[in-house]
């Protein structure tokens, strides 16, 4: 019970960790929109996703799902791309699944814990953008081929590499930080 | 890397709007519109929908880059997966329909004959996607250009969300700006090391790891502020007792009739569809007439 009360506690910490990423993760889209992925038109790379899924890792699923949610909110105004509030939700999920994991990891740098964040930030990914590619057949009329190959895939492919591959980066970092400052 | 919100003040009949009321309106639009598939009632959304895009005064220049993503979009959905592939269809469409090339498709200049199954009933369906999607496009894509960034903390707090998460959103807005002026600096930093973010030859595994040695000082970086920043916020009481906002948001008449507007359309809608029985998907008889020889 003391376990699941801490994983969705939404205090001070919570509020500063959430603006925080959420500005970062709306920073950092914007800065990397250059990467296009080079067969997918208009779908950008954004490394920029592992932040919502290490923020959500560090810091809880609340925090994980404001940074994702609030910060494609961010990224999209910089860039000029309007509101999409089913992507943004769906970036949202993202970070709160990989965020359940969070009360579950208290050494960064541990080889399982790395593995375990991994796993939840697949699940994460994989269920974020579902809700957002699957939301279009209800605003746009497609149907489930049409949604699942120009929505899902696009969408969940480029995900999985960049989360899969820097988040563990990020964690040993995060582990170094913690170490040198005593936390 | 200088970071500019789209809003400007453009005195607007929009930007006098109560951005309450008009988060309301937008979202009441959204699930408003997502009832009907019929074209008849597709339209009058359509209409409404860029009557109120209208009303924000946004120039093309500024929303260029939204409605090429717009663009692209239907045009992969509508054209690529319903129109040609006959994918984009289904669930709305009943099967089947009237063949608009029964015998096929002849190529001009080669003579190729393409037996091609694009029926009239998804010609149709795609004009109401495009009446669909469009309106939808422009109800939302005008928010960033036409509401103060400053306000939307204040708004989500008037529309009962609680203080701890309004004043999330209003933090992040607000340290857009200081996050870019790091990653600006921390850029410079690693190129005077060496580092070249414009070169991002090799492969995918290759790029990203590149991108490590921006993206991790950046994010310790913000993590150690937020920590000056929370403790900073609980000497202060922080989420003690309700917050006061600096900016307060005061409803008009007009924007009170906007709601009831909105809570009225949504109303009628669900009547219409649920009740009534109308807004399926229907191919007018005239449309079909074209397919028949006089």
């Amino acid at each position: 019970m003391e376990e699941k009360k801490s994983l969705w506690k939404f205090g001070t910490k919570e509020v500063v960790n959430s603006a925080i990423g959420a500005a970062l993760y709306g920073v950092l889209s914007f800065a990397t929109n250059f990467m296009q992925l080079p067969s997918a038109g208009n779908v950008a790379f954004r490394p920029g996703v592992a932040i919502p899924l290490f923020f959500g890792v560090a810091f809880g699923p609340w925090v994980g799902f404001f940074t994702g949610f609030v910060g494609n909110i961010i990224g999209d105004l910089l860039s000029g791309y309007g509101l999409w509030i089913w992507w943004d939700l769906g970036n949202g999920i993202m970070g709160l699944v990989a965020g359940l994991c969070a009360n579950q990891i208290t050494n960064y740098r541990d080889g399982k814990s790395i593995l375990k964040a991994e796993l939840y930030c697949a699940l994460g990914i994989i269920a974020g953008m579902a809700v957002a590619a699957f939301s279009e057949m209800w605003v746009s009329g497609a149907d489930i081929n049409t949604v699942i190959y120009a929505n899902f895939i696009p969408a969940v492919i480029p995900n999985l590499i960049n989360g899969l591959i820097l988040v563990p980066i990020l964690m040993i970092a995060y582990q170094a930080v913690l170490s040198r400052s005593g936390r | 890397m200088l970071i500019a919100w789209g809003y400007r003040v453009r005195n607007s009949i929009m930007e006098r709007i109560d951005p309450r009321a008009r988060w309301i309106f937008s979202l009441v639009f959204l699930f408003a519109i997502t009832m009907f598939w019929d074209a008849r009632f597709l339209l009058f959304f359509f209409l409404l929908g860029f009557t109120w895009y209208s009303l924000a005064k946004v120039k093309w220049q500024e929303s260029r880059r939204a409605w090429t993503l717009v663009s692209l979009m239907l045009f992969t959905m509508i054209f690529v997966n319903t129109l040609v592939t006959g994918g984009g269809a289904g669930g709305v469409v009943p099967p089947g329909g009237i063949l608009i090339w029964p015998a096929g498709f002849t190529f001009p200049v080669f003579g190729w004959v393409i037996h091609f199954g694009l029926t009239y009933e998804r010609v149709w369906f795609a004009l109401c996607q495009i009446l669909r999607i469009l309106p939808i496009s422009a109800v939302f894509i005008i928010i960033p250009f036409s509401m103060d960034p400053r306000l939307y903390g204040v708004t989500f707090k008037g529309l009962g969300l609680p203080d701890k998460v309004a004043y999330t959103l209003e933090l992040a807005f607000r340290y857009v700006p200081t996050l870019a002026r790091d990653f600006n600096t921390t850029m410079d930093a690693q190129k005077a090391r060496g580092y070249e973010l414009e070169r991002m030859g090799g492969n995918l595994f290759q790029q990203l790891v590149r991108i490590a040695p921006l993206l991790v000082p950046v994010t310790m970086n913000s993590i150690l502020i937020g920590e000056d920043v929370a403790n900073a916020m609980d000497l202060r009481c922080f989420g003690t007792l309700p917050r006061t906002w600096l900016i307060e948001l005061i409803y008009r008449r007009s924007d009170l009739v906007l709601i009831f507007l909105s809570f009225l359309l949504i109303s009628l809608s669900l009547i219409v569809t649920s009740i009534l029985g109308y807004g399926e998907f229907t191919v007018p008889s005239w449309f079909i007439s074209l397919a028949r020889p006089v």
